[in-house]
């Protein structure tokens, strides 16, 4: 596994450069939550037709930093971005919550800093 | 079309597929996965059991009147929910002396009725075991 | 002036589905314009509860109670992630004993979806004839492990239970009947002319759009991808065993149902040579320490690719437990096949996705 950090400014722009159509796979964005401030995003890619070869582009942020969304060149990728949102509280860019949690659920249940 | 009459007619000669249950029992496998048994005189207290079930169906919880084993050093007794249980086996897997103290069966368990309290009297020992 | 749609939705209950989750249709006049889904309805938290209610070596028991099809894809992918991170060495035994029930599951969980897909299509006699040769499958996984649905067989380590020479010759026997029933199945499902008409070129999914949704699992080989994660990982012995990728052409209904047929049987191959060639060794080996670092596995579930991603820090809770499952990438492929498609072939369209919502919604 290999792990690259970026920026949330350049994010989109090593995510559009890295990514062939034909060569890699998009696989899910996970979120670690560090402590009750910081979470860890990662974007997730691998190879078609190679043998264990796992890329991941990571960056942390704190919860009032929107993440750039990058639907326009994945579209898969819109409904992680959803679970991102219920699941951290963070705001992703073009993508609403409402995946997973209802109105009256306990909000970002797998941030550190939630109510429970 | 002729295989379509072949199969039709041969179909009509066949046993049904299905069982009768429950007028007609089903056999059970060999190595069934059934209750977990526990024999008080050769157990070490050494708690692995409890620490590795995944549930939490075995506790051992503080009592007024502890059996007369000398490794019994804090007075516990063994609580077992046969309704939690998932019968996968581990804690039999964790325990030092596997066929002696603790082992797994071939019984079925009993399906729970409203005396048994399942949910009550369970939740009492898990408040007994937290004080 | 303006065409006139109508909202038709596609339950969450509905009678052909197997599990709850809601479609809304736009449609007009039986063609569906555009596609809204929800498909939050079982969340239970399981991510949460892995990291904070059970220890590292409980959860197993807890991850494969998240789906009951592909239960023991879910509890292989987490241990061999553990094991990863232990530094432990499983032996061979043992991993040519996962494998053969991971086939084995693959072939129970394919006849289901055929099964599926006949019954929303009309065929309700095929539906209990597939039912019906799926039965010494079951059979066959209740005697290895001992549970028909949730095997509870694989613990960080090694597995469960051993096989003896009577439980292998059993299951040669039953895979040996099972054979010519998959092809009498393959003979159907090509020369049947009305299933012919339900199946052929509808809902079709072209290999350019797959390679932009990144579509995976049967969905992606059917419409021409070479993708499968037995032979993109080096995990488990797949190549040892005669593991063939199989794709077809076209990416609609028909295509989709021949890849599952051949894998079947592809399957059965498989689980054959490992009874014949199964090494000598011990199933369980005892590992120490707790688990610290991170780590991604995969594994070829019966839907597609299964991605685990774990992170400790050397005590017994863990810090995340980030479960991809394979419906929850395909859900957008989904939403985008039904446009343009007749409301009428819509349940048939879903049952051949197989999709499996305890998974997408955990």
């Amino acid at each position: 596994m290999k792990k690259v950090e970026v920026t949330l400014k350049n994010v989109c722009n090593v995510i559009r450069e890295f990514y062939k159509l034909k060569e890699h796979q998009f696989l899910t964005l996970n979120g670690v939550a560090i402590d009750e401030k910081t979470i860890e995003i990662q974007w997730i890619f691998s190879h078609y037709a190679k043998v264990d070869k796992i890329v991941v582009f990571y960056v942390e942020v704190t919860e009032d930093e929107l993440i750039p969304s990058i639907v326009d060149l994945i579209p898969s990728a819109i409904i992680s971005q959803r679970e991102l949102v219920d699941m951290f509280g963070v705001k992703v860019q073009d993508s609403e919550s409402g995946l997973y949690l209802d109105e009256d659920s306990m909000k970002k249940p797998l941030s550190l800093g939630c109510a429970l | 079309m002729f295989t379509q009459f072949k199969k039709a007619f041969t179909n009509l000669f066949k046993k049904p597929q299905t069982h009768k249950y429950p007028l007609q029992e089903i056999e059970k496998p060999k190595d069934y996965r059934g209750l977990i048994e526990y024999s008080e005189e050769d157990c070490i207290y050494c708690l692995k059991c409890e620490k590795a079930c995944p549930p939490g169906a075995i506790l051992f919880v503080p009592t007024d009147n502890p059996s007369d084993n000398e490794k019994n050093k804090k007075d516990l007794k063994y609580e077992y929910n046969p309704w939690l249980c998932i019968y996968c086996g581990e804690c039999v897997r964790a325990c030092p002396k596997p066929d002696e103290a603790l082992w797994q069966s071939e019984k079925k368990p009993q399906i729970a009725t409203k005396e048994d309290r399942v949910n009550d009297g369970w939740f009492e020992m898990e408040a007994l075991k937290k004080s | 002036m303006s065409k006139k749609t109508i909202n038709i939705p596609l339950g969450s209950q509905h009678i052909s589905l197997l599990e709850p989750i809601r479609f809304k249709f736009v449609c007009e006049n039986e063609k569906i314009l555009e596609v809204d889904s929800d498909v939050g309805f079982v969340h239970r938290g399981v991510e949460r509860a892995c990291t904070t209610k059970f220890k590292y070596d409980a959860i197993p028991y807890v991850v494969a109670r998240i789906c009951g099809l592909c239960a023991i894809t879910h509890s292989l992918s987490y241990t061999m992630a553990i094991e990863s991170l232990l530094g432990a060495n499983v032996s061979k035994r043992a991993n040519y004993l996962r494998v053969l029930m991971v086939e084995l599951d693959r072939i129970h969980s394919h006849m289901l979806c055929l099964s599926h897909v006949c019954e929303n299509t009309g065929y309700e006699a095929m539906f209990m004839k597939i039912m019906g040769d799926r039965e010494p499958v079951m059979d066959l996984q209740e005697l290895i492990s001992g549970n028909r649905i949730q095997f509870d067989y694989v613990s960080i380590g090694g597995v469960n239970r051993d096989i003896d020479p009577e439980i292998a010759r059993k299951i040669k026997q039953t895979l040996k009947e099972l054979r010519p029933k998959i092809q009498d199945l393959i003979t159907e499902f090509q020369n049947n002319w009305s299933l012919s008409l339900r199946f052929k070129g509808i809902g079709a999914l072209s290999m350019q759009k797959a390679y932009e949704f990144n579509a995976i699992g049967p969905l992606a080989r059917a419409a021409g991808i070479k993708t499968d994660v037995r032979s993109e990982s080096s995990e488990l012995p797949y190549n040892e065993l005669g593991f063939e990728l199989i794709t077809k052409e076209g990416g609609d209904i028909y295509a989709r149902n021949m890849v599952r047929l051949y894998e079947i049987l592809n399957s059965i191959s498989m689980c054959e040579n490992i009874v014949d060639g199964m090494p000598e060794g011990a199933i369980i080996t005892k590992l120490k320490g707790k688990p610290s670092g991170e780590v991604i596995s995969r594994l070829e579930a019966p839907r597609g690719e299964l991605m685990y991603y774990v992170k400790g820090h050397g005590k017994a809770m863990l810090d995340r437990v980030r479960i991809k499952t394979p419906t929850f990438s395909s859900i957008p492929a989904f939403m985008d096949i039904f446009i343009g498609q007749e409301y009428a072939d819509a349940p048939a369209i879903l049952a051949s996705f197989d999709p499996c919502m305890s998974c997408t919604a955990k």
